[in-house]
């Protein structure tokens, strides 16, 4: 396994919001994590990074315990991390931002850029512009680019579908399921776009209340009435 | 002649007033207008600047070395400060204001019992030349060009490093830089450093000019303030720049029209006047205006 969660507690302060979570992803899979606003996901991630201090259980990466390392240490191990809202900085230009992913995976090379550019020509045209004056769908590819320049193994999706218009959706998940295929890349990925979540997935975890509570195939999810109990839709 | 005398005084008036400014806010356009930190220590740490500047000459080293030295030990001092202190107060601008300024109270009291009320002052150098009947001291011209020189650098540290990259990332988003495998616990102290080594430098540039006592801190901090503080947060350079032709320039004005006290009040009564138009600073005006303008003429051309 390339990431062994077990038994994980955190939250922030003394209210505790992810609750005794156990998963793991193998080398080469996709891993969706589904479930209704406000039921962990986020913090989930944010612990899986290290931007969280977790208060219990035990994260493993390449057989490596980082449960108490820094982000910063995790992330040149080979994390990479795609933050809700994008995290893109907005002052700096595009060219500026990718070149803050180099240290993701420790290994930094002008190659890395070029397949950023492959993945998304958008980004090599507007290098010199700054980033807040991208669009949403724009930031986005420019914040899974950012990762993307450095070497990651793992890559963390929180919610890459917010905000942005469904064409620029599937061509994410495209991007996605070629990082898989060719790169043989990991990715756990939060969503609530269904649609991307059956384009990519191997596996969905549900989450409610802070816990794992089902573990399905995207086929299983595509069922009317399972989509309905888990995400209420 | 007559004339020509006095266009140039006033033109070095405003280019010594300019580098006044300038100088005494460089380090703290980092501080406050990049970190956002109330640092009320600053000018006690141009003040350890120019004792360190101070005991070198006497001790026999050349004046440009002893400023840099000056340079160097401000910044380690600074960085022992952010590790210690300062680094738990970012984001708190009042905490920050208090105990910057328990720390400045700290930083002179010390020196006033170490070195008693003052040391042996430095000479300045290279002399002065005349134009009509008047003369000019060439120093002065030597911090306008230094103080240029530092802007400048800064300015390319900050658009051209990595280090310079990490520390606007940093500075802007935290979390995300360290997510992505900056150290943000060093950029912090090396950030903080670099500006209090640019005060140490002007501190080390003024002790050529100014006596030296534990008190000599106090002359700076609040220009400084002034200059960083109508420059706003929009771009620190921008900001810096516009500010001080801005003071300068209605200093020296009034300074020539009046006389040099209603000039200083006058400096004081524009940065008041400034603040009540444009609140965030000039810098953070022309911004929102660029801003403004590139919404609109994508309107137009979308129409």
């Amino acid at each position: 396994m390339l990431l062994n969660v077990t038994n994980l507690l955190s939250g922030y302060g003394n209210v505790r919001i992810v609750n005794d979570v156990s998963f793991s992803a193998a080398p080469n899979e996709i891993v969706a994590i589904i479930g209704r606003n406000g039921v962990g996901k986020t913090t989930l991630m944010k612990s899986l990074v290290g931007l969280i201090s977790c208060a219990g259980g035990k994260i493993e990466f390449k057989s490596t315990d980082v449960t108490r390392m820094s982000a910063a240490k995790r992330a040149r191990l080979g994390i990479g991390y795609v933050p809700q809202g994008r995290g893109i900085f907005t002052r700096l230009s595009v060219g500026d931002n990718l070149r803050m992913g180099e240290k993701v995976g420790n290994s930094s090379s002008s190659k890395n850029f070029d397949r950023v550019f492959e993945f998304f020509p958008i980004l090599k045209e507007r290098q010199n512009q700054k980033a807040g004056s991208l669009s949403g769908g724009e930031q986005q590819q420019l914040s899974i680019g950012r990762i993307l320049v450095g070497s990651p193994e793992l890559i963390l999706l929180d919610e890459p579908s917010e905000g942005v218009q469904p064409n620029i959706v599937q061509e994410i998940g495209r991007i996605i399921r070629r990082l898989r295929d060719d790169e043989g890349l990991t990715v756990v990925i939060v969503e609530q776009n269904l649609d991307l979540i059956y384009a990519v997935a191997d596996r969905c975890i549900v989450m409610d209340k802070g816990t794992i509570v089902a573990e399905l195939t995207a086929n299983e999810l595509r069922e009317p009435d399972v989509a309905r109990r888990y995400l209420a839709i | 002649m007559e004339t020509f005398a006095e266009i140039f005084g006033i033109a070095y008036q405003l280019f010594d007033n300019i580098g006044f400014l300038v100088l005494s806010a460089s380090g703290l356009i980092i501080i406050f207008g990049m970190m956002g930190v109330i640092n009320m220590a600053h000018g006690e740490l141009m003040m350890i600047g120019a004792y360190i500047t101070a005991f070198s000459y006497h001790a026999g080293i050349p004046a440009p070395i002893a400023i840099i030295f000056a340079g160097i030990g401000a910044g380690l001092v600074g960085m022992v400060l952010e590790r210690l202190v300062i680094r738990h107060f970012y984001k708190q601008l009042l905490s920050s204001l208090v105990v910057t300024w328990g720390l400045s109270l700290m930083i002179s009291q010390t020196f006033l019992i170490v070195f008693g009320p003052s040391i042996l002052n430095v000479p300045t150098p290279f002399g002065s030349f005349p134009v009509g009947d008047q003369t000019f001291g060439i120093y002065r011209m030597v911090l306008f060009a230094v103080a240029v020189m530092m802007v400048a650098s800064v300015w390319a540290i900050f658009a051209f490093t990595k280090f310079g990259t990490r520390a606007r990332a940093t500075m802007e988003n935290p979390d995300m830089a360290n997510a992505l495998g900056v150290n943000t616990g060093n950029i912090y102290a090396l950030t903080f450093g670099l500006g209090c080594a640019l005060g140490g430098v002007a501190g080390g540039m003024f002790a050529l000019t100014a006596t030296i006592s534990p008190f000599f801190g106090i002359n700076y901090t609040p220009l400084a303030f002034i200059t960083v503080v109508v420059g706003g947060g929009g771009n620190a350079i921008t900001g810096l720049i516009s500010s001080v032709l801005s003071l300068a320039g209605i200093q020296t004005a009034v300074n020539n029209v009046v006389n040099v006290y209603v000039g200083y009040v006058a400096m004081f009564g524009a940065a008041l006047v400034i603040l009540l138009a444009l609140p965030r600073g000039i810098s953070d005006y022309l911004e929102q205006r660029k801003i403004r303008v590139r919404k609109a003429s994508s309107r137009e051309n979308s129409s």
